[in-house]
């Protein structure tokens, strides 16, 4: 069968629930909260908004294989210090695929961090790194990172499920320090089966926010970021 | 989990500045049918918002946001893979293994309530000629910056017209040994029903279309 009339064909009542883009159904939302404290570990502002950007490599591993094996093309991902690799996945020996736990060769992929900056990227999705990272340390300048941490499941709520990722860095300096973007650095490894090729990614920026307005993180104090990512919100 | 040391909540609202929050969704999401008579013709076309994605679209996203494994020196997988998901916490038999997924869309003519748990389609049409059964082709994807399209088609053979009433995106989740063995696991991303069936004529075929934008 040819599907070759166009859409004057048409005839038949638009249904009421057609979509509005002023009036829809929220169905995913990415949000980031910030905690400020000062050196006594009091709240002293809290800065939330609307996260938005997720970046290239975000959207080129969350590709499934369809799309892969129909156009028979490999996706560059590239890491925050410049360096690619090429990422084309498929069910086959050959093919290198993201690492999956196991008990005798891992090469760990696994977030890296919640990384803070002073700069801002202007168009997100082709970021690789922040525009000007803030380094992990006590000198001048510097934030000293914390470990981030991941629920551990989906918490599911009524239909309304999220999961959250966590960090907290603090102030060990005699200045204030002003955060202006926040990204998410996840370390990729791949792997084919035959183990003839296991390229390193590297550690890459898969999520990026430039903040609606600066946070001031004071001497001796501390800010957690917290990134909520939830379905049918 | 967030700063449950703070201040009650009633001092920390007072510290939300800005508070972008939603009304405004972060990410839209909808779903297009089309569907042809035998001739080619459309005879029917819908668009709606699609209001329902799961808990195993989250675990599934997670992959590119924290990567599998539950930390820098870990060999178990993240809890969202694990726990939500129901992938294994570590392959212990195989010498290497990696991770890889397929996305395809499905129709049933059933309805049910929506959880974010919901692991399959109330009453998934079968892919066949057989009565009752539409013939499914591949699924394709594309992207664009800020989004996915998901594009399923399927035709009907019968004699019969069959009525669609609900739409899933699905997984396949496959997981590849250095034995060259595959494991598989099957997901359901998302859930929604038709406001009014969907009637598929005999000889006709209907695209479904799923886009996910990421951009608010």
């Amino acid at each position: 069968m040819m599907v070759g009339k166009d859409v004057s064909d048409i005839s038949f009542k638009v249904p009421e629930d057609t979509y509005d883009t002023g009036k829809h159904t929220p169905t995913f939302s990415a949000y980031l909260t910030a905690i400020v404290r000062d050196s006594t570990g009091r709240v002293i502002h809290v800065h939330r908004q609307r996260s938005r950007s997720p970046t290239a490599n975000f959207m080129y591993i969350l590709l499934p294989l369809n799309w892969y094996t129909s156009t028979g093309q490999a996706l560059t991902l590239t890491n925050a210090t410049g360096g690619t690799c090429s990422y084309q996945p498929n069910v086959n020996s050959n093919a290198a695929c993201i690492f999956y736990p196991n008990s005798h060769y891992n090469i760990q992929n696994y977030v890296v961090m919640i990384q803070v900056g002073s700069g801002t990227n202007s168009n997100p999705f082709s970021a690789h790194s922040l525009a000007a990272p803030i380094a992990n340390g006590s000198g001048t300048g510097q934030l000293v990172y914390g470990t981030p941490s991941v629920s551990n499941t989906a918490i599911v709520s009524g239909s309304s499920a999220y999961f959250v990722i966590e960090q907290t860095l603090s102030n060990q300096t005699g200045s204030t320090i002003d955060v202006t973007e926040v990204g998410v650095i996840t370390y990729i490894a791949l792997v084919n089966t035959a183990l003839s090729s296991i390229p390193g990614c590297g550690n890459l920026l898969v999520w990026y926010d430039a903040l609606s307005s600066a946070i001031s993180v004071p001497a001796g104090g501390g800010l957690t970021i917290a990134y909520t990512f939830t379905v049918n919100p | 989990m967030v700063a449950s040391d703070a201040v009650n909540e009633e001092d920390i609202d007072k510290l939300i500045i800005p508070d972008d929050l939603p009304e405004e969704p972060t990410f839209k999401a909808y779903i297009e049918a089309t569907v042809y008579d035998k001739e080619g013709h459309i005879i029917d076309y819908r668009r709606q918002p699609m209001k329902s994605l799961t808990q195993y679209f989250l675990a599934l996203m997670s992959i590119p946001l924290i990567g599998t494994y539950s930390s820098s020196s870990s060999s178990s997988s993240t809890g969202l893979l694990a726990n939500t998901l129901g992938l294994p916490s570590e392959i212990s038999t195989e010498y290497v293994a990696n991770i890889t997924w397929a996305w395809s869309i499905q129709v049933g003519s059933g309805s049910q309530s929506f959880s974010p748990t919901l692991t399959g389609l109330a009453a998934p049409i079968a892919n066949g000629t057989g009565s009752g059964q539409l013939s499914y082709s591949t699924t394709s994807v594309s992207y664009t910056a800020s989004s996915i399209s998901i594009l399923g088609t399927v035709g009907n053979s019968t004699s019969s017209a069959v009525n669609v009433t609900e739409i899933g995106l699905t997984c396949t989740v496959y997981i590849q040994y250095s034995t060259s063995g595959t494991s598989t696991y099957t997901c359901l991303l998302s859930y929604d029903t038709f406001s009014t069936a969907i009637s598929i004529p005999a000889g006709g075929m209907a695209t479904f279309q799923i886009v996910i934008s990421f951009t608010g």
